[in-house]
């Protein structure tokens, strides 16, 4: 019995950590444009500066646009997709990706909607992350 | 008045449902009869009032009395009666409600059907969540705090301080906000009731736990409880079906599951059912588990309140922008957790060392063994999805402002499960109906195994696998469908009705070979170009105007109208143009792409659809939305939606001018007639541009006679090439020039040829005898004229029916094992009544 006891515990403290250390290092900070600078990838929530252009170019085909960060700072966004639905609608942009020469390159877009509670995601996750 | 009376019959129920527990209570602990049954009076009264206030919130819907809150928020005039009714449940509050009436009915099966000692304690637990399900909903105004939120307030009680309602209180909105867009579909009316039901469904073995360690009757109670939980099970299986094939086949979120924790939060309590089944029928079987089949049943109901909590609540919303009205419900969503934890765990605990455990180990090579490492597996992915979904809470263990994990996280962790699991089942299957050692099992799995070996081969050449990861996956989903499939051929021949087990782990396999096939090998569809373009970022050769190299891909490709390209080297695909129409829904436009296979098979056509967000587009911005199309195949799926298009930009620059309104614009833009006509001098054999358009005069041709007016002296023709340059696309016309004379007076006749899809005249409207040329009129040549294009986001996405395959037939093996151990069930209470 004992042995077998030791060997369980052994075993459940062993997952435990691997995971808890795992899912340490899958998660990250959300951080603002600044910060972003000397990181290889950010996430930064913000909101939709709408002052300037923005807008889809069929050059780059690439969508970008003018977001202000929580603390204020205001950074080009580029995104190599089309403008997501609901992006003028979103109250709140979070933007996940890199950040060169003070253009972020947003590799995944995240838009929050205004209040409205439905038993689907209410936002969208403009990449196709399926497992 | 019928609000007051839906808000007071809500009222009324809370209070049932509190005398109602009160009364269980004391009919369990007195094992009174007459108390139960006026207990059981107060679950009806509770129902009725319920059902009335439901009644009367989809009567307040139904005529758009939009006074009220929640009708002027999800509902509006143009909303058709289907979704009107659905509107019902489109909101927290009535998702609620509709919780408490599942709850209700299944309340009601288990007073009709629940046996003895179980009776008063089960409806006391189902009492206690309905209670804490209804003090959501009460909106009681106690001074010190708020309880809940009534679906029944008022605008006016909503928002106080709104100008509108200062300045006049009662102020009714002529139209209400809408439903969203993405909500007006036939899954919206399905989905939801049936999550609500398996929610509901999944109390029923909570509460047997609870009443097992109640009545210290550790037994008996997974008798009555299997079916109830197999039946949850099936529920939220097929509801996370409805909401995956929802957001794949029409939400355009690009797959079917994206791990997000709406998706969780159903994912979860499924896989602690499932454990909980497990652990139930070892128990049924061989008498031990005892403590898996309590802990499971009543975890699977806590991660029902806890995911609740978490994406209701408002603690996703700060985090990881899931949007979710807070309606403050935070603390009362605590206090249900809280107690659902300390009634169920805190319980469990007490009577732990109670607990039956079993005399001895069982055996590695033991059904036992193998069911109850499934469950613990089970139990293990559910652990570690809850742990990723909590991110926003456990996450601040690590660092201050957390984000949601990678995607990668579930995937890493979930794999390896998935492979482990895979391989029990068909241990688990071959030792559940016979008893084996090492050499008799390892000789009725050759068979398997080898036919196991000849599929995964075939697959990894086939597919053209290069992960050795993905291979022993494959590998262990192709033994659990084969492995599964002799145990089922073997049941067939001797007991039809025990397929059940087989077929869900059959239905396991095929979900397992349908989501590593459609997730990991789904590929982009595109041009040539872009794919070269690709190839080149991948390898790091292109750079943008800074000089740093650019690190992400395209997916997407443009097509211009009616010039074919060539993508993937597989298909021709031409766009054809698009239609716009009011139905379904106003201003959608229907775009049409033919697809004509190089290899020979039939050309098809894809239709994807863009339409205005009516709810949330404004007069000065409208908001485009894409449903996409997705062509089903057996063995691949194209999923395909436009991303812009030249009639939607076209469409928000109107707009955009419309906005400006600049007072300043000169008269001729107006009528646009005097501007865009250009008159073009052009010899024969001679090229001359006009914006993007180039003019070639071929040849004169002669006319016919039928065509010429009377008395004409001269009548010609001029073959005349018109090729937008930037496309390619070419038209020859052959405009007609005659002079005729009519009352002694010589007049030109040149009637204009329309050339359609360009909007533009061609007349020829004089000849120049002294230079040799003539000149064309030309009327709607723009200067920046563009042929209509449409950029395209398409993938190709093999074996997503085989996903489905995999979720009907889990389906299928849950259904027939419920009717099993239901049928069972009702005959041990027929045997013991026909006893007493």
């Amino acid at each position: 019995m004992k042995p077998k006891l030791i060997i369980g515990v052994l075993a459940i403290v062993g997952f435990t950590s691997l995971l808890m250390y795992n899912f340490g290092n899958s998660i990250s900070t959300y951080v603002n444009f600044e910060e972003a600078e000397n990181r290889s990838t950010s996430h930064v929530i913000g909101n939709w500066d709408n002052s300037q252009e923005y807008g889809f170019s069929r050059d780059t085909m690439q969508f970008s646009f003018h977001m202000k960060d929580e603390d204020g700072n205001v950074r080009r966004v580029v995104y190599p997709r089309p403008k997501p639905n609901n992006f003028e609608q979103a109250t709140q942009l979070v933007v996940i990706g890199e950040m060169r020469n003070n253009i972020f390159h947003a590799d995944e877009m995240l838009m929050k909607c205004p209040s409205k509670y439905n038993e689907n995601p209410e936002f969208e996750l403009a990449t196709g992350g399926e497992s | 008045m019928i609000a007051k009376i839906g808000h007071l019959l809500l009222s009324g129920a809370f209070v049932a449902s509190i005398a109602a527990l009160i009364l269980y209570a004391i009919a369990a602990v007195k094992e009174d009869k007459t108390i139960e049954k006026i207990s059981n009076w107060l679950w009806g009264i509770k129902g009725v009032f319920l059902c009335i206030s439901s009644v009367a919130l989809i009567y307040l819907i139904m005529t758009h009395q939009f006074q009220y809150y929640y009708v002027w928020n999800y509902t509006s005039l143009d909303l058709e009666t289907q979704y009107l009714i659905s509107a019902f449940y489109g909101g927290q509050e009535g998702s609620f409600m509709l919780w408490i009436f599942c709850g209700f009915i299944v309340g009601l099966g288990l007073i009709k059907w629940t046996r003895k000692p179980y009776r008063a304690p089960v409806m006391f637990v189902m009492t206690l969540t309905q209670m804490f399900l209804l003090s959501m909903v009460v909106g009681w105004d106690l001074n010190f705090t708020q309880i809940g939120a009534t679906p029944f307030r008022t605008i006016a009680q909503e928002m106080p301080n709104a100008p509108f309602i200062l300045a006049n209180p009662d102020f009714v909105p002529s139209d209400g906000s809408g439903l969203n867009d993405l909500l007006k579909s036939p899954w919206m009316m399905i989905h939801p009731p049936v999550i609500f039901i398996g929610f509901a469904m999944m109390t029923v073995p909570f509460a047997f736990a609870i009443a097992s360690l109640w009545t210290k009757t550790y037994h008996e109670w997974i008798r009555p409880a299997l079916p109830w939980t197999l039946a949850a099970n099936l529920s939220l299986l097929t509801a996370i079906f409805l909401g995956g094939y929802w957001a794949y086949e029409t939400l355009s979120f690009g797959g079917y599951w994206a791990w997000d924790p709406v998706e969780n939060a159903s994912l979860v309590p499924w896989l602690l059912g499932t454990a909980g089944i497990h652990a139930m029928i070892i128990q049924r079987k061989s008498s031990r588990a005892h403590k898996a089949s309590l802990f499971f049943a009543i975890m699977a109901y806590v991660t029902i309140i806890y995911q609740t909590f978490l994406t209701r609540s408002g603690v996703l919303a700060d985090q990881s922008v899931h949007s979710f009205v807070d309606l403050g419900l935070y603390g009362q969503l605590l206090a249900f957790i809280v107690v659902m934890l300390v009634v169920g765990v805190g319980f469990y605990l007490y009577r732990y060392r109670e607990l039956p455990s079993p005399q001895e180990e069982s055996k590695f090579l033991s059904r036992e063994f193998m069911t109850f490492t499934g469950s613990m597996l089970l139990f293990i992915l559910g652990f570690v999805i809850i742990l990723g979904t909590s991110s926003p809470i456990l996450g601040k263990l690590f660092v201050a402002n957390p984000t949601p994990p990678d995607i990668q996280f579930y995937n890493d962790w979930s794999m390896p499960i998935a492979i482990i699991m895979a391989i029990a089942t068909v241990f688990g299957q071959y030792l559940f109906w016979q008893k084996h050692n090492w050499e008799s099992l390892a000789g009725v799995l050759i068979l398997p195994l080898l036919i196991t070996s000849v599929a995964t081969v075939l697959s990894i050449v086939l597919g053209d696998v290069r992960n050795l990861y993905y291979m022993v996956f494959i590998f262990a989903a192709w033994f659990t469908v084969i492995g599964n499939a002799s145990v089922m051929l073997h049941l067939l021949r001797k007991n039809p009705k025990l397929v059940g087990g087989t077929v869900t782990h059959i239905g396991f396999g095929a979900l397992l070979l349908g989501i590593i096939a459609s997730s990991v090998y789904t590929e982009p569809l595109l041009d040539q170009r872009t794919a070269n373009y690709n190839q080149r970022v991948l390898a790091g050769d292109v750079f943008d105007d800074e000089g740093f190299p650019v690190t992400q891909q395209i997916e997407m490709f443009e097509l211009e109208i009616n010039r074919p390209k060539l993508i993937n080297n597989k298909y021709m695909v031409t766009y054809e143009g698009f239609d716009v129409s009011d139905s379904p829904r106003p201003g959608q436009q229907t775009y049409r792409l033919r697809f004509e296979p190089v290899d020979g098979g039939s050309t098809f056509y894809m239709d994807p659809v863009v339409y205005p967000m009516l709810t949330s587009s404004s007069a000065d911005n409208i908001e485009w939305s894409v449903d996409p199309h997705v062509r089903t195949g057996w063995l691949s799926d194209i999923y395909l939606y436009v991303a812009g298009s030249q009639y939607v930009e076209q469409r928000n620059e109107e707009l955009e001018r419309q906005n400006r309104r600049d007072p300043m614009m000169p008269v001729g833009e107006e009528n646009g007639e005097s501007t865009d006509v250009q008159n073009i001098e052009i010899h024969i054999g001679e090229t001359i541009s006009a914006g993007p358009f180039n003019f070639t005069f071929r040849e004169f041709v002669p006319a016919a006679e039928e065509v010429l007016p009377e008395n004409t002296q001269i009548g010609i023709r001029a073959l005349i090439r018109v090729e937008h340059e930037p496309s390619g696309n070419a038209y020859d016309v052959e405009p007609l020039f005659a002079v005729y004379n009519e009352d002694g007076r010589s007049y030109t006749y040149s009637p204009p040829l329309e050339i359609e899809s360009w909007g533009m005249n061609v007349m020829f409207s004089r000849v120049h005898p002294e230079s040799d040329s003539i000149e064309l009129t030309v009327h709607g040549l723009d200067e920046n004229f563009e042929e209509d294009w449409i950029l395209v986001v398409a993938e190709k996405k093999p074996f997503v029916s085989v996903v489905w395959l995999g979720t009907f037939l889990l389906m299928a093996g849950f259904s027939i094992s419920i009717l099993r151990h239901w049928k069972r069930e009702k005959d041990t209470q027929k045997r013991s009544s026909a006893k007493s």
